[in-house]
């Protein structure tokens, strides 16, 4: 990361607060390194988070233009900013799997549906990890956790021939793509397509959290165990991989630049209504 | 100047367009839904933006977005809605946001009656967010031209004091039919008395000083200024921390931004309160129309009262209750919510008395009698919940 850290991160910032061996840094590294395989400069990005350890340990480290929402609240503030910004403004979220699949979903949904121009990375740890480790949307059935103590028993968005992608698809996302923190290049090169796409764009990225999640479902803080347990559960989209739990990997749906953009539209509108009326 | 006959909805609207709005989101809610749809029909005309929300939470949002942009922005509910602001709005006090959310308020708790006025959110404007730790500003217009102006200057101090302005309006000053007067040139404008500054932005990363200083430009981003901000307890450059002792310095800006200026917010008018009147009628809003009334007929009289209608409700504008007398609160709400900072904020020796109606306005008749007995120490009927000695 020095590199990179040094060319577009803030001293104060890097290295991050995140507990030593989480996997966290990994998709944050892969979101930077995509910005600078495409040659985008600090000030062609402005950088949102949300909170928990995902948008705690990723705001501000931008050294361009930077802000933070309440939880699952910054796809609505994403909106207004989009149609404030330049078209060519490169708006990146990296928020949590509670705040884009649990309490933002609603607006994650509509920011799809009208097609906003926003490259989210969703950085998943399995649950909520930041308020010590309770279950959350992506969590595996039976999985322990601090608010399952006895097994997880919520359905949840992922698993059980259930896809949050498949959500996101119909609600009209453009790009979507998954792979864990733990795929190299593959994972920049789909977030690479995600900024390039003018539209709404997601790339959900599960990645091992140590401290909690291995803790409790694992039984081991060593970073190893949960790193090989990701290894054993992750497959391609069209595989058959493991029975009981996998994170389908690859580009899901590609339709960059097919549909109109939401701020791009409207200001089409505009235009002609102010040509027509005026 | 166009001279027409129009709702307090529409004079808000055409208010925020001469304030320089480009931008409202909002969640259809009665009765301020007419201002969502004005704005829909008006923004696009000036090249302006109109989103249609999913829900308040997002319709505040977007406001926020927008205006962290570079968008003068503006929202317009009724009270269920204006609840569900309480996540935004902190966020907007926390940041420093300037945008302006309009608040036409009607009879509760809840949903309770749609079209008819209420005034519940008294506290609610003062406190809409969590946290504690700051002050709002807010305005209540009491007429159609007024819902004009009032609007127009909302902007004119969101933009000054770098933060969110209520309107706290009710149903019979948004959805009520006047004359309004709307100015056209800047030199119209001037000679109404309202001032437009344009949006500025904040040059570096500074997020804030921490200082009660005002006219600072808000942060916009998009400039490569290294601007942030967030939720968060902020440094002075915009970083979030756990120290107290930055949280100190945001809370001391927040709160005296605000107090150390409030020479340059407080607005209200009074009526026959320079000869110690023994009574005062206070109230804001469409009830003070029928207070002003009923106090200059008392006056012809020969009744000693006077009035005090606020224009500005927060802060409460303490320094205006000076004379020592009995007070009268006349509130379109049951529970007495202005009557307890008017006990707050009156000289020692005076009473204060409480008025209460609820979906319609008080009479005249109603005021006078109650004016009749106060004066004269005469008892009166039980009224349920509508009188009350305090
Ligand atoms: S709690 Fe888990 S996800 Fe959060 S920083 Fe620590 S290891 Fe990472």
């Amino acid at each position: 990361m020095d590199y990179l850290a040094t060319k577009y991160l803030r001293p104060r910032k890097i290295p991050s607060t995140a507990c030593s061996g989480c996997g966290l840094g990994q998709v944050h590294k892969k979101v930077v390194k995509a910005i600078d395989e495409l040659g985008l400069e600090i000030g062609d990005v402005v950088w949102g988070t949300g909170i928990g350890c995902a948008g705690r340990q990723t705001f501000n480290t931008w050294k361009g233009d930077n802000f933070a929402g309440t939880h699952g609240r910054v796809y609505a503030i994403t909106t207004g900013l989009r149609l404030a910004l330049p078209p060519d403004k490169k708006i990146i979220l990296t928020v949590g799997d509670g705040d884009a699949f649990g309490i933002g979903f609603l607006h994650l949904l509509n920011c799809a549906r009208r097609n906003v121009d926003m490259t989210v990375i969703v950085c998943d740890n399995l649950g909520y990890q930041s308020t010590g480790g309770q279950y959350g949307w992506t969590t595996p059935r039976g999985i322990h956790t601090d608010s399952s103590p006895y097994g997880n028993y919520e359905n949840n968005w992922t698993s059980e021939g259930r896809d949050v992608l498949n959500i996101l698809r119909e609600a009209g996302a453009t790009f979507l793509a998954r792979h864990t923190s733990l795929q190299g290049q593959e994972a920049v090169e789909s977030i690479k397509k995600a900024i390039l796409n003018r539209g709404f764009s997601l790339v959900h990225m599960p990645y091992p959290c140590v401290t909690n999640f291995a803790d409790r479902a694992l039984g081991s803080r060593k970073p190893l165990v949960i790193y090989k347990w990701f290894e054993e559960h992750t497959c391609g989209l069209k595989d058959k991989g493991p029975d009981d739990f996998a994170f389908r990997t690859g580009i899901y749906y590609d339709a960059s630049n097919t549909r109109p953009e939401f701020s791009e539209y409207i200001r089409n509108f505009v235009a002609e209504v102010q040509r027509r009326y005026n | 100047m166009r001279k027409t006959l129009d709702t307090g909805n529409a004079a808000i609207t055409e208010g925020a367009i001469i304030a320089g709005c480009k931008l409202f989101a909002g969640y259809p809610i009665t009765p301020a839904t007419e201002i969502a749809e004005n704005m829909s029909r008006r923004l696009p005309q000036i090249g302006g933006y109109y989103v249609q929300a999913e829900d308040e939470l997002t319709a505040l949002h977007v406001c926020i977005g927008g205006s962290l942009g570079g968008l003068k922005a503006m929202t317009a509910t009724s009270g269920p809605g204006f609840i569900l602001y309480a996540d935004p709005m902190g966020w907007a006090l926390g940041s420093e946001i300037p945008l302006v959310v309009v608040n036409a308020q009607r009879v509760g708790p809840v949903s309770g009656i749609t079209g008819a006025p209420g005034q519940g959110e008294f506290y609610l404007s003062r406190y809409p967010t969590q946290g504690g730790n700051y002050e709002t500003i807010v305005l209540a217009p009491n007429s159609v031209q007024e819902a004009f102006s009032t609007t127009v200057e909302a902007f004119y101090l969101a933009e000054r004091f770098r933060m969110p302005v209520i309107i706290l309006a009710d149903q019979l000053v948004t959805d009520g039919w006047e004359s309004l007067s709307i100015p056209e040139t800047p030199e119209e404008i001037e000679a109404m008395g309202l001032k437009v500054i344009p949006r500025r932005i904040k040059e570096g990363p500074e997020f804030y000083p921490a200082t009660d200083e005002i006219d600072i430009p808000p942060v916009v981003l998009g400039h490569n200024t290294g601007a942030a901000c967030s939720d968060w307890t902020p440094t002075p450059e915009g970083y979030d921390t756990e120290e107290v002792d930055f949280q100190h310095k945001h809370a001391y800006r927040l709160i005296y931004k605000v107090r150390n200026h409030k020479d340059l917010i407080t607005r209200y008018e009074s009526y026959f309160v320079d000869d110690n009147p023994e009574l005062v009628l206070v109230a804001y809003g469409s009830p003070s129309r029928v207070v002003i009334s009923a106090v200059k007929q008392a006056r012809e009289q020969g009744l000693k009262v006077g009035a005090l209608r606020l224009i500005s409700l927060w802060p409460f504008p303490d320094e205006i209750f000076k004379v020592q007398a009995k007070y009268l609160s006349v509130e379109l709400n049951y529970d007495g919510q202005l009557v307890r900072e008017i006990q707050r904020a009156v000289p020692k020796g005076s009473e204060v008395h409480f008025f209460g109606k609820c979906g319609e306005l008080p009479t005249v008749a109603e005021l006078e009698e109650l004016m009749q007995a106060l004066l004269t120490g005469k008892e009166i009927q039980a009224r349920n919940w509508e009188w009350e000695a305090w």
